[in-house]
C-alpha cells in the first residue's frame, strides 16, 4: 500500500515532468552565450581544411607584417571595416550583415586564428554567413597566405591585445572544446591533457593501450609522416571512431568493442570544438607552418599477384617477428615488445580487423603501413616501400584474417 | 576467543593467497572474449571502459550515469528510433537488455555450535531493461528473481521465492531544458541542453530520478556498486539464525526497531537503509556543478515514513593517475522506524521514531589502487519515554574498503566494517567484520570470486550478528 502510494506519486511526478519539458524545449545554440553572435557573426569553427592553419606567432606582433597588413587593410578592407576597424566604413553600412568591430575585445578574443583566416579567405562564400546575406569578398585568390596573415595581425592590433593571438591567450576562444573536454575526457586524459587520468591504469594495469599525451610528440594516429603531430583530421576521425581493442566481454551481439568509446553522435561543430582544444595542450600545432600529409591514392584491384608478392613482402619487411607467420600476433619478438612509455605492448592480432586501432579499410592499413604508429615499435614502411608495394601488404594483412580473406581467396579463383 | 579470529584470519590469508596464484596461473589461458554486454553493447564499448571492474564505476563510468547512461556530451540525437533505424529492431532489444547472475557456488560457515558446509547454485537472476529513449530521458528497470527471498509476516519470517521488479526501477530525465523554459539561459552539449555558459558557470542537470531509485551510485561511497557482495540473511524455525555481512556504515544500526505494525516485520540492523535499500520508491535530482561539484537532494519512501536528504561530492584532481573525492549528506527520515512495545520488546509499539542521519565518505583513485570509506551516524527521534534507560538512541558505523588490480584479471579487495550499534541495550552488539576477496575475471564481464570474511569480535551465541566466526565463499558473478 505504502509503495503503492508512493509509485503512484512518482509517476504523477514524472508525468508533470515530461509535460511541462515537452511543452516549450528552449531554443539552444551549439556555442551557448560565449560565442553569442555579434553582430550577426557566428564564431563556428573553422571546417577540417582550415583547421590547421595556424598562423605563425610572430606574425601578431612583428611590425613588419603589420605595417604590410596595414597598407592592405586601407585599400581592400577599411571601405567596409571602417578606417577604424570599428565595422563602419562607408560600404559596411548598408550591408544586410554589418562587418565585425575588431575594438571590441571579447569578439576578437574569441575568434581562433584558424577562423580568422577562414572568413578572410572564403569571405562570406561559405555557410553560415552566406545565408546571412553577407557580401565580404573571398581574398584568398588575390591576397597570399602572408598578406591574410599580415591583414589579421593589422586587424588584431585594434583589440588592444599585444601578444599573439592564441588560445593560451585567450582562454575563452576555447571554453565550448574545455567544457566538453571536461565532461567526455578528463577521467582517461586528466586535466592537463598528460594521458594521466585516473582510468587508464585501471583499463590495461601496467600495458599499453594508455590513453593519449596530448602534450607529447608522439600521436598514433597520422596521416602525417612518422614523428610529425597529426592533422585536425586525423584528431576528428580518433574523435569520431574512438580506438578499437582487444580483449573485452564475453556476450552476443558483437560489433567491436572499444576502449575509448566512439563520440560519433556528438554534432560535427562540438567535435570541432573539442578538438580545437586538445590541440592547445601542444604549441606544437603553432609551430608548424606546412602540414605534409601521406597521400593514400585510390586503392587498387585486388589480384592473386598482389597478394603474393605482399606475402613475400610480410617475410622480407620480418612483420613477421612482431606479427606471426600467421599474423597473429605471436611473433618471436612479440613478449618483448614495447611502447614509448617502456609499457609492455601487444603485436596487433592481423587475423581481427575490427580490432585495428587505425581502421581496417585497406586505405586505412596503408596509411599505419606508410606513416607507423608513433610511440609503438610498429615503424613507418615510407621510406622502404613503393606506393604499390604498401598495396600489396596491406592486401595481405588482410588476407589474412577469416571476413577478408574469403575475399582474398575469391579474388584468387 | 582471540586466537580463534587470528586462526581465522590466517585461514583467510592462505585461502585468498592460494585463488589468487591460481587466478595469476590461469589467466593467461584463458581465451579473448567474443562480445560485448548490456550498456556497452549499445555503445561498442569494453566493460572497462566505465567501471574499475564491474560493477564499480571508475570516473568515465560515474559521468555516464549522471549524464543518464549517454556517452558524456554525445547522447544519440534521435535515442530510440534512431537505434531502431539504424541497427533494427532485434539489436535494440537485444543492446537494451541485459542478464546478471550472481550468488554463490560453495559456502562454509565455521560456528562453535553449528559449523555449515554447503554447494549453493546461483540463485540471484535480474534481468536489466536500460536505454536512453530520448537524448534527456532514459529507463532502467530491474526484473529480479530471487528463490530463497525472505519474507516476514506476523513477526515470523520464512524463505519463499520472489520475481519483481528489484531495488531499480526509474526513468531519469534531464530538466535542463526545464530550466531553460523558464528563463535559464542554456547551452547544448552533444544533444543534451545544459545550465549555464561556456567559460562561466555550467551544471548539467539537474537530472531528475524518479520511480525505484538508489541515490547511492553519486555518492564517494558507492554502496549499490560492492564488489564485496552481502552475504545472505539465515533464517530457520521463523527467526533470524544470521544476519548478512554488509557495509555496516550503510545500515540501520539499531537493535528492537520494527519496519511496520501490520506485519511485525523486524527493522534488521543490517538493513541497508537509503542506500542500497532494497527498492525504494522516491525521486532524485542530482547535477553536476562546473564539473566538480556533484549536488543531490531528493525523498525516499521508508517504511511508513519517508526520508528526505541532501548530499555534495566534491571532485578533485584527476592528474597524474589519481583522482579523488569527497562527499557528505545529511538525511532525515520522517517516521521511517517504529519502537518496540514498551511493555512487550518483541513487539512494535504505536511510536513512529525520526531518524536524523548523516556521514562523510571519500575515495581516493592512485593507478591501481582505489581506496573509499565512510563514515554514518545515525540518531533517533521520538522514543517513548519508557524506553529512555533501555534504549541507545546512538549508533554510528565505519566501512572502509581498498581494491588493488593486481593484474588485468585480477581484482584484490579487503573491507573492514565496524558497527558501533544503538537499540535495546540487552540485544545490542558492536560488530567488527574483516573480509577479504580475490575476483578473478576471465572475462570482463565475468567474474569468479573467493571471498572470507571474519568476525573480529568474539563469538556471541544468542547474537546474530556474531553467532560466527569465519565465513568462506566461492561465487560467480556474470553480466550477460
Amino acid at each position: 500500500m505504502q509503495n503503492g502510494r508512493w509509485s503512484l506519486m512518482a509517476g504523477a511526478m514524472a508525468v508533470l515532468a515530461l509535460a511541462l519539458w515537452g511543452t516549450n524545449p528552449p531554443p539552444t545554440r551549439a556555442n551557448g552565450d560565449m560565442h553569442e553572435e555579434k553582430g550577426g557573426h557566428a564564431h563556428v569553427p573553422a571546417p577540417l581544411e582550415y583547421a590547421d592553419v595556424h598562423v605563425p606567432l610572430s606574425v601578431w606582433t612583428d611590425p613588419m607584417m603589420i605595417a604590410r597588413g596595414k597598407e592592405i587593410y586601407t585599400v581592400r578592407c577599411a571601405v567596409c571595416h571602417g578606417d577604424q576597424g570599428d565595422g563602419k566604413g562607408p560600404a559596411g553600412l548598408a550591408l544586410p550583415l554589418k562587418p565585425p568591430d575588431f575594438r571590441d575585445k571579447d569578439g576578437v578574443a574569441e575568434m581562433r586564428d584558424n577562423y580568422w583566416f577562414w572568413r578572410v579567405s572564403e569571405g562570406g562564400q561559405v555557410e553560415p554567413f552566406k545565408s546571412k546575406g553577407s557580401a565580404m569578398p573571398p581574398w584568398k585568390g588575390e591576397l597570399s597566405v602572408e598578406d591574410r596573415w599580415a591583414v589579421m595581425a593589422y586587424q588584431h592590433t585594434y583589440s588592444g591585445h599585444s601578444g599573439p593571438h592564441v588560445p593560451w591567450e585567450h582562454p575563452d576562444s576555447v571554453a565550448m572544446g574545455r567544457d566538453i573536454y571536461a565532461m567526455a575526457c578528463i577521467p582517461c586524459h586528466g586535466v592537463a591533457g598528460k594521458g594521466d587520468g585516473s582510468v587508464g591504469p585501471m583499463l590495461a594495469p601496467r600495458r599499453a593501450p594508455q590513453p593519449r599525451d596530448f602534450t607529447g610528440a608522439q600521436f598514433k594516429f597520422r596521416s602525417t609522416p612518422s614523428g610529425q603531430l597529426p592533422t585536425s583530421g586525423d584528431l576528428f576521425r580518433t574523435i569520431t571512431e574512438g580506438v578499437r581493442s582487444g580483449g573485452g566481454p564475453m556476450t552476443i551481439g558483437l560489433r567491436g568493442h572499444r576502449i575509448m568509446p566512439a563520440f560519433r553522435h556528438m554534432p560535427v561543430e562540438q567535435r570541432l570544438e573539442v578538438l580545437e582544444y586538445v590541440k592547445t595542450f601542444n604549441r606544437g600545432f603553432w609551430d608548424r607552418v606546412d602540414v605534409q600529409t601521406v597521400t593514400v591514392p585510390t586503392p587498387p584491384a585486388m589480384t592473386p599477384e598482389r597478394l603474393a608478392r605482399g606475402k613475400q613482402l610480410y617475410a622480407d619487411a620480418e612483420c613477421l617477428a612482431c606479427h606471426g607467420d600467421r599474423g597473429r600476433g605471436d611473433g618471436p619478438s612479440a613478449p618483448t615488445l614495447k611502447d614509448n612509455r617502456e609499457l609492455a605492448i601487444a603485436a596487433a592480432d592481423l587475423t581481427q580487423p575490427q580490432r585495428f586501432k587505425n581502421g581496417d579499410r585497406p586505405q586505412d592499413v596503408y596509411r599505419t603501413l606508410m606513416t607507423g604508429l608513433s610511440g609503438t615499435p610498429m615503424p613507418s614502411y615510407a621510406d622502404s616501400l613503393e606506393p604499390d608495394q604498401a598495396w600489396d601488404l596491406a592486401y595481405f594483412v588482410l588476407s589474412l584474417s577469416v571476413s577478408h580473406g574469403r575475399q582474398a581467396r575469391t579474388a584468387d579463383r | 576467543m582471540l586466537e580463534r579470529s587470528f586462526a581465522s584470519v590466517a585461514m583467510a590469508a592462505a585461502l585468498v593467497g592460494s585463488a589468487v596464484g591460481i587466478a595469476l596461473v590461469a589467466s593467461p589461458r584463458v581465451p579473448p572474449a567474443e562480445g560485448v554486454p548490456a550498456f556497452a553493447r549499445q555503445y561498442d564499448l569494453q566493460c572497462n571502459a566505465c567501471h574499475t571492474r564491474p560493477p564499480r564505476l571508475n570516473r568515465f563510468g560515474e559521468q555516464f550515469h549522471m549524464t543518464g547512461f549517454q556517452i558524456p556530451s554525445a547522447a544519440r540525437p534521435d535515442g530510440l528510433l534512431g537505434s531502431l533505424k539504424d541497427d533494427g529492431p532485434v539489436k535494440t532489444l537485444i543492446d537494451s537488455l541485459a542478464l546478471r547472475i550472481e550468488g554463490g557456488l560453495f559456502e562454509y560457515t565455521e560456528s562453535p555450535r553449528a559449523t555449515e558446509t554447503k554447494l549453493a547454485p546461483p540463485d540471484e537472476i535480474t534481468l536489466f531493461v536500460a536505454r536512453p529513449l530520448l537524448p534527456d530521458l532514459s529507463i532502467f528497470v530491474e526484473i529480479e528473481g530471487e528463490p530463497n527471498a525472505v519474507a516476514f509476516e506476523k513477526g515470523r519470517c520464512f524463505t519463499r521465492g520472489q520475481v519483481g521488479l528489484g531495488k531499480e526501477a526509474f526513468f531519469m530525465l534531464n530538466l535542463g531544458g526545464l530550466l531553460g523554459a523558464l528563463g535559464a539561459p542554456t547551452m547544448e552539449m552533444g544533444g543534451q541542453t545544459m545550465v549555464g555558459k561556456h567559460g562561466g558557470f555550467s551544471m548539467h542537470g539537474p537530472m531528475l530520478m524518479a520511480g525505484k531509485v538508489d541515490p547511492s551510485t553519486n555518492f564517494s561511497y558507492a554502496t549499490n556498486r560492492q564488489l564485496i557482495a552481502p552475504t545472505e540473511l539465515e533464517v530457520e524455525h521463523g527467526e533470524v539464525e544470521r544476519l548478512p555481512v554488509v557495509p555496516y556504515a550503510f545500515t540501520s544500526k539499531f537493535f528492537g526497531l520494527f519496519k511496520n505494525r501490520d506485519a511485525r516485520e523486524p527493522q534488521l540492523v543490517t538493513d541497508q537503509v537509503m542506500y542500497n535499500a532494497p527498492g525504494a520508491p522516491g525521486a532524485d535530482f542530482h547535477a553536476m556543478i562546473n564539473d566538480v561539484l556533484l549536488t543531490q537532494v531528493g525523498f525516499l519512501s521508508e517504511n511508513e515514513g519517508f526520508n528526505t536528504y541532501g548530499a555534495l561530492r566534491l571532485d578533485l584532481l584527476d592528474r597524474r593517475e589519481l583522482t579523488a573525492s569527497v562527499s557528505a549528506f545529511f538525511n532525515w527520515g520522517f517516521g521511517v522506524v517504529r519502537a518496540p512495545d514498551p511493555e512487550d520488546l518483541e513487539h512494535p509499539g504505536g511510536a513512529r521514531l525520526d531518524r536524523m542521519r548523516y556521514g562523510v565518505a571519500a575515495n581516493v583513485r592512485w593507478r591501481e589502487l582505489d581506496v573509499y570509506g565512510g563514515v554514518i551516524w545515525d540518531r533517533l527521534y521520538g522514543l517513548p519515554g519508557e524506553l529512555g534507560r533501555a534504549f541507545d538512541r546512538t549508533a554510528a558505523g565505519l566501512t572502509f574498503e581498498v581494491d588493488y588490480l593486481a593484474h588485468e584479471k585480477v581484482l584484490l579487495s579487503g573491507r573492514f566494517d565496524q558497527l558501533w550499534a544503538g537499540g535495546l541495550k540487552e540485544q545490542k552488539r558492536d560488530g567488527s567484520v574483516l573480509s577479504l576477496q580475490v575476483k578473478f575475471y576471465p572475462w570482463q564481464n565475468v567474474a569468479f570470486f573467493v571471498r572470507d570474511s571474519v568476525n573480529l569480535r568474539g563469538f556471541v551465541e544468542d547474537s546474530p550478528l556474531r553467532n560466527w566466526r569465519n565465513q568462506f565463499f566461492i561465487g560467480i558473478d556474470w553480466d550477460f
